[in-house]
């Protein structure tokens, strides 16, 4: 039952074969697989099972920034164990070798990427993934080690004087610190830093599923509370969340979470809203969450739309014009109020009741994002584009007029994006229309039409209280129905909106504080103040989905 | 040095691995641990000596050196359980602190140990309904009980399910899986709704996670829908997902369908039928099939997904018309009474419908339907109307026309048989009239001709006549061929018993299974799963059922999870020497750093000297022959010991009183509504 990891591939852009890495047995060469992976249509699934091979091997893949990542087995086993191990081996490459992830960084770092993937997985099953640990017991050497050095100055034993294969003499020696508590994986021993950061990232990606009528199906929010720290020592922090309605049923806001290892998940459950953890060294995902935007639609007929407030509204019509060829889409953009809680910076501002008044205080017009970003008082709205997939029957767009933004039309992909840059992307309406050209030979039309989908009208949504598409179709009754018709086929079904917005969350959570534990921390020199910082982010790839 | 594959020097690997196991630093034990596979893939003699060491290991203080040695124990001999038993309890205690992919290793391990060791007390009652002799009794004993009891696991099972609950909160998928598939395997239904949260958690991940989870929440959903229905909207289709998610996502919504209020099932209904509009033609296909799932699994809706079909049919997309006509075949033949009126509807839309493959597919159900209601039929009219336009159909609508043509003489021939025999004279005259009546309801739009002139021949047998005419002009063989066959076997109107068998058989409805059923063999989180049946029909290379839950009676003792002291010499099949034993022991006692393989916490607690494990040993030893004499007792006696009487009263009907009796009944109806 015990499968084992074979081998791990990588190929880069063009498909070449850019790394081979053996763990056990005898699995096939790259060159091998490739072609194999290949006559699987597109998209491909990421777990391909191939018979006709010998012995028959599970190819794992994943594509992460143009590069391929192949792990094949030969036996059975988890299919998540060595999906997430592909995800670990990305992030760790990442880490070490620097983002993005290019063919040409891991051709020069081969050393590098050898070891640190030697260090991973041992015979074929996962070892240490942990990116501090692996710190300790990779050496990285040259430039890039300078640069890796640099971040985490000096005085790191486990850095230079670990060989690759025995770093586990160098740590259990590496002081008192380690041997007289209960190590932690994934903290590296002796961490220094001159200056003491901690960030908190909190990134909500957006998932909501509109009716015709604008009425939203569902909305989820899916978390993730990213934390950088850079602090000397030990520290034990305290990581105190709250939201819009306060600290009571915080666990029926932040639904589902999952948390790094480092959590003491007793504590969550006890006072959820606070986490407590002892960080690892540097940038990881400390918990991710959803948040049900819609929270008492399940199982009622709902008319609470109101309560879901996007920065974007959006409304699709479509079989427009004399022979409802054209559709049209309509954006509103709204004001979003700031997350009101500006960067947690000052090393005076230590006691929670201070910050979180200082939040507080500030909430409704600021919005500010703590370290980076832009420092305007309101939430920025950015990157807003929406992408309307067409139907395999539309030829052309013949006619695409956008009162604001720019748009580009992909035939290859079949759909239509406009793009909204940030400096028209302020509050107001923008309207896109469009006309759609459909097959040249009306025969086809005509004819028994197989290829196409057309639709009589319909009631959708029978709980939409209003249908837009209608409006336009009974003026035009005395027009060539039978054309309206099949247009129709060619309209879009659906449109999705993406986003980002600094300094808002859709989900209202903020962080009230961030504490360090002076009493349980140990190595952090008395009097030293960390900075603190608290990011919000909302982002929506292509989340918003309105139907039409 | 493990790693270098040269047999020659595997002692000395393996004596570098007794070195290390003994080391002070748990780096070293753990390295030791993780080089045990590689020597014994070098040189599988060296086997007792690695499981020796492997056995310290497996009791080592420190959780990541424990959990290297499990991943190590399942590569090398997953089958020897007897080495878990005193170790049991510390590793369950350690999982939690593991590394994820050790917690994994455990999980694989813990949930095949389970199954091993404790027998299953909760579905005994339930499902094995006196399979053995030995069952039936206790299931009677057990009859008397209350529910609670019923579900009592036994405590170290209860120990594992409970610790590893804080792991379904882990970043890890597939942890979140591996501890899913031990409360699905292993656990009551109260375990397993907690693990569905998590589950669906997963569906936040990255889409190829997405993916793999899917297909667990799809085995985990087709045991138990209901719990996912708070879900429900997770499992909207987006429109930027892959195939495989949305087909997934679209069995989802079908499987928990039957178990929702009316509001959800209004959401998904609406969502299918978006879905059915789609572009693409598999996502059409899909979503229709799960339409056709929808109304078959739930009787109240599916008259409204009928009508949500029928309404397609009038679509001009023709791809879009013949698979929901497909589908709504299927849901008429499973209730054919209830749809004639379906069936005439079906029949106005020849009018419109365009598509081949839709209009053949309308006129096999009115074929199948030409038998009801004797004469007031509308397949002869039907008939009658396509006879006209015969020529420009498809072929595929040719061979429908006639087989229909077919039907309808042939009803015509066994109708007119029993009349004739009841009474002799012109039934020619109503015969007439009726379908008439039938075809003036149906259909005005084909503006019938109502004085319709009777002909000397009966209307029917000219229409078969004449159909019979144009087919055999046609170009297509098959067509001719099939008419040929169908005229030889109307040929005798008298005797029709052989046309009767071949075109009036019952058809069998049929079933559209959820597509995943197939797989639900498979364990959860295992590959096989998501390849299915590609993989062969026993899962991938290497894959293993998880075993079936011991018997009652064969499990070992539960006192083995003791302590590490107590090494019972339970069954036959523990083969170690006890020499090795002792040598493991004073291994172990001789470690300086982690001698206490006590129950747990309580680290460094239990010290013992040699002396004194040897005489425990030797005095265990001795109960153990009394143990297993009364081995089997023992579970009895647990279940049975409040209800002696009981129990007696029912195997030998001595001295009860009738009130007794009627407790039992009441507990055996209970427990049926259990089942």
């Amino acid at each position: 039952m015990d499968g084992a990891i074979e081998a791990l591939y990588i190929y880069d852009e063009h498909n070449k074969p850019l790394l081979t890495h053996t763990y056990t047995s005898r699995p096939l060469t790259a060159s091998q697989l490739l072609p194999l992976y290949l006559e699987h249509p597109v998209p491909r699934p990421n777990l391909i099972y191939l018979p006709n091979t010998s012995p028959p091997t599970l190819l794992f893949n994943l594509t992460h920034s143009n590069l391929l990542f192949f792990i094949t087995s030969s036996s059975e086993i988890e299919p998540l164990l060595a999906l997430e191990f592909l995800h670990r081996v990305i992030d760790i490459l990442e880490e070490f070798v620097g983002t993005p992830l290019l063919a040409q960084k891991i051709e020069g770092n081969y050393e590098i990427v050898a070891q640190l993937l030697n260090e991973m997985c041992d015979a074929g099953s996962v070892s240490t993934t942990e990116p501090n640990a692996l710190r300790d017991l990779v050496e990285v050497e040259g430039f890039l080690g300078k640069l890796l050095g640099g971040i985490n100055i000096p005085g790191k034993p486990g850095f230079t004087s670990n060989s690759s294969t025995s770093g586990m003499s160098g740590i259990s020696s590496a002081g008192t610190l380690t041997a007289n508590t209960p190590a932690l994986p994934w903290r590296r021993a002796n961490v220094r830093h001159t200056s003491n950061e901690l960030y908190v990232d909190l990134v909500e990606t957006l998932s909501v599923t509109l009716a015709p009528s604008g009425r939203p199906l569902a909305a989820f929010a899916n978390g993730t509370i990213a934390f950088t720290s850079k602090v000397s020592g030990v520290p034990d922090i305290i990581l105190n969340l709250s939201t819009r309605s306060g600290q009571q049923n915080f666990n029926h806001v932040m639904e589902l979470p999952v948390f790094h290892p480092c959590v003491r998940l007793a504590r969550w459950r006890e006072k959820p809203g606070e986490i407590s953890f002892i960080p690892p060294d540097g940038r990881f995902v400390l918990a991710g969450y959803e948040v049900d935007l819609l929270p008492f639609t399940n199982g009622k007929s709902g008319t609470n739309a109101s309560n879901l407030k996007l920065p974007v509204n959006i409304e699709v019509k479509t079989s427009l014009g004399l022979t409802g060829s054209d559709f049209e889409v309509r954006l509103f953009i709204m004001k979003v109020s700031g997350q009101g809680n500006s960067s947690l910076s000052g090393s005076s501002s230590r006691s929670s009741s201070q910050v979180g008044g200082l939040g507080r205080a500030s909430s409704g017009f600021s919005g500010g994002l703590g370290g980076s970003g832009g420092n305007s008082t309101t939430p920025i709205l950015e990157d807003l584009v929406v992408t309307i997939p067409l139907p395999g029957d539309v030829r052309n767009l013949s006619e695409i007029k956008a009162s604001r933004g720019d748009t580009t039309y992909n035939p290859g992909e079949k759909n239509l994006e406009w793009h909204l840059p940030a400096k028209d992307a302020s509050t107001g309406g923008a309207t896109l229309r469009c006309t759609v050209v459909g097959p040249l030979s009306d025969d086809n039309f005509d004819g028994n039409g197989f290829r196409l989908d057309g639709y009589y009208e319909e009631d959708t949504y029978q709980l939409a209280p209003v249908k837009a598409i209608k409006t336009m179709d009974g003026t035009d009754e005395q027009k060539d129905l039978k054309k309206v018709a099949l247009n129709k086929i060619l309209m879009p079904s659906s449109a999705n909106v993406s986003f980002a917005v600094k300094g808002w969350l859709a989900s209202g959570i903020k962080v009230d504080s961030i504490i360090i534990d002076t009493r349980k921390s140990r190595g952090l020199g008395d009097g030293v103040k960390p900075y603190r910082g608290v990011k919000y982010l909302t982002l929506s790839r292509g989340g918003v989905e309105i139907r039409c | 040095m493990s790693g270098i594959r040269v047999p020659v020097i595997s002692q000395i690997v393996s004596l570098a691995i007794k070195k290390g196991s003994g080391d002070m630093s748990p780096f070293v034990r753990k390295a030791a641990a993780l080089a045990i596979p590689k020597c014994y893939r070098l040189d599988p003699n060296t086997s007792p000596q690695l499981l020796e060491y492997l056995s310290a290991l497996l009791g080592d203080k420190q959780y990541y050196v424990a959990g290297a040695a499990v991943k190590a124990f399942m590569e090398i001999c997953p089958e020897r359980i007897d080495l878990v038993h005193k170790h049991y309890r510390s590793l369950v205690k350690k999982l939690v602190d593991m590394d994820e992919w050790s917690q994994l290793a455990t999980l694989r391990l813990m949930s095949i140990y389970s199954r091993k060791c404790f027998p299953k007390r909760t579905r005994r009652v339930r499902k094995t309904n006196g399979v053995q002799a030995f069952y039936e009794d206790e299931e009677e004993g057990e009859e008397e009980e209350t529910v609670e009891v019923v579900q009592v696991l036994d405590p170290d099972l209860e120990l594992l399910l409970k610790s590893i609950k804080p792991l379904l909160q882990s970043r890890n998928s597939a942890v979140v899986v591996a501890v899913a598939r031990c409360y699905v395997n292993l656990a009551t239904p109260e375990y397993i709704s907690t693990a569905i949260g998590p589950l669906i958690a997963l569906l936040r991940g990255p889409q190829d996670i997405q993916h793999i989870a899917l297909y667990n929440i799809v085995s985990v959903c087709i045991t138990r829908p209901e719990e996912f229905v708070k879900y429900a909207s997770h499992f909207l289709v987006h429109s930027t997902d892959p195939p495989q998610i949305w087909e997934l996502k679209l069995e989802l919504l079908t499987l928990i369908f039957p178990h929702c209020d009316a509001h959800i099932k209004s959401l998904i209904l609406n969502e299918l039928e978006h879905f059915s509009r789609s572009s693409d033609q598999e996502l059409v296909r899909e979503a229709l099939g799960a339409i056709g799932r929808c109304a078959q699994s739930d009787a109240r809706t599916s008259a409204r997904c009928l009508r949500l079909l029928l309404n397609q049919i009038t679509s001009l997309d023709g791809n879009l018309v013949a698979e929901s006509l497909t589908v709504i075949r299927h849901l008429i033949q499973q209730d054919p009474g209830s749809h004639t009126n379906t069936v005439i509807r079906l029949a106005k839309n020849l009018d419109t419908a365009t598509n081949s493959r839709a209009r053949a597919t309308i006129i096999w159900l009115i074929g199948e339907f030409a038998g009801i209601n004797g004469e007031n039929n509308i397949a002869p009219d039907v008939l009658r109307i396509l006879a006209k336009g015969f020529a420009d159909e498809a072929e595929q609508v040719k061979l429908q026309i006639v087989l229909l043509a077919a039907k309808v003489y042939l009803h015509h021939l066994n109708r007119s048989d029993v009349s004739i025999e009841v009474k002799k004279p012109t039934s020619t005259v109503p015969h007439d009239h009726l379908p008439i009546e039938g075809f003036a309801e149906m259909d005005e739009s084909n503006n019938l001709d109502p004085s319709q002139q009777p002909e000397p021949e009966h209307p029917i047998a000219s229409l078969w006549n004449y159909i019979l005419l144009l087919a055999r002009y046609d170009t297509s063989y098959d067509l001719r061929d099939r008419t040929r066959l169908y005229k030889t076997l109307l040929a005798v109107p008298s005797s029709t018993q052989l046309a009767s068998l071949m075109l009036l058989a019952p058809k069998p409805a049929p079933h559209t299974p959820s597509p995943s059923e197939s797989r639900t063999g498979f364990t959860l989180g295992s590959a096989s799963l998501v390849v299915g049946g590609d993989g062969g029909l026993h899962g991938l290379r290497g894959y293993e059922a998880l075993p079936k839950w011991i018997e009652a009676g064969k499990e070992p003792d539960p006192s083995l999870r003791e302590s590490d002291t107590t090494k019972l010499e339970y069954n036959e099949k523990r083969v170690i020497p006890a020499g090795d034993r002792l040598d493991s022991a004073i291994k172990d006692s001789g470690l300086s750093s982690s001698p206490s393989k006590t129950n747990g916490v309580g680290a460094g607690g239990k010290k013992k000297t040699l002396d004194d494990w040897l005489a425990e040993d030797e005095v265990e030893e001795e109960d153990n022959n009394v143990d297993e004499d009364e081995d089997d007792e023992d579970e009895d006696d647990e279940d049975e010991d409040d209800e002696d009487e009981s129990e007696g009263s029912d195997d030998e009907s001595s001295d009860v009183s009738e009130e007794e009796g009627e407790d039992s009944d009441d507990d055996n109806e209970h427990d049926r509504l259990v089942k």
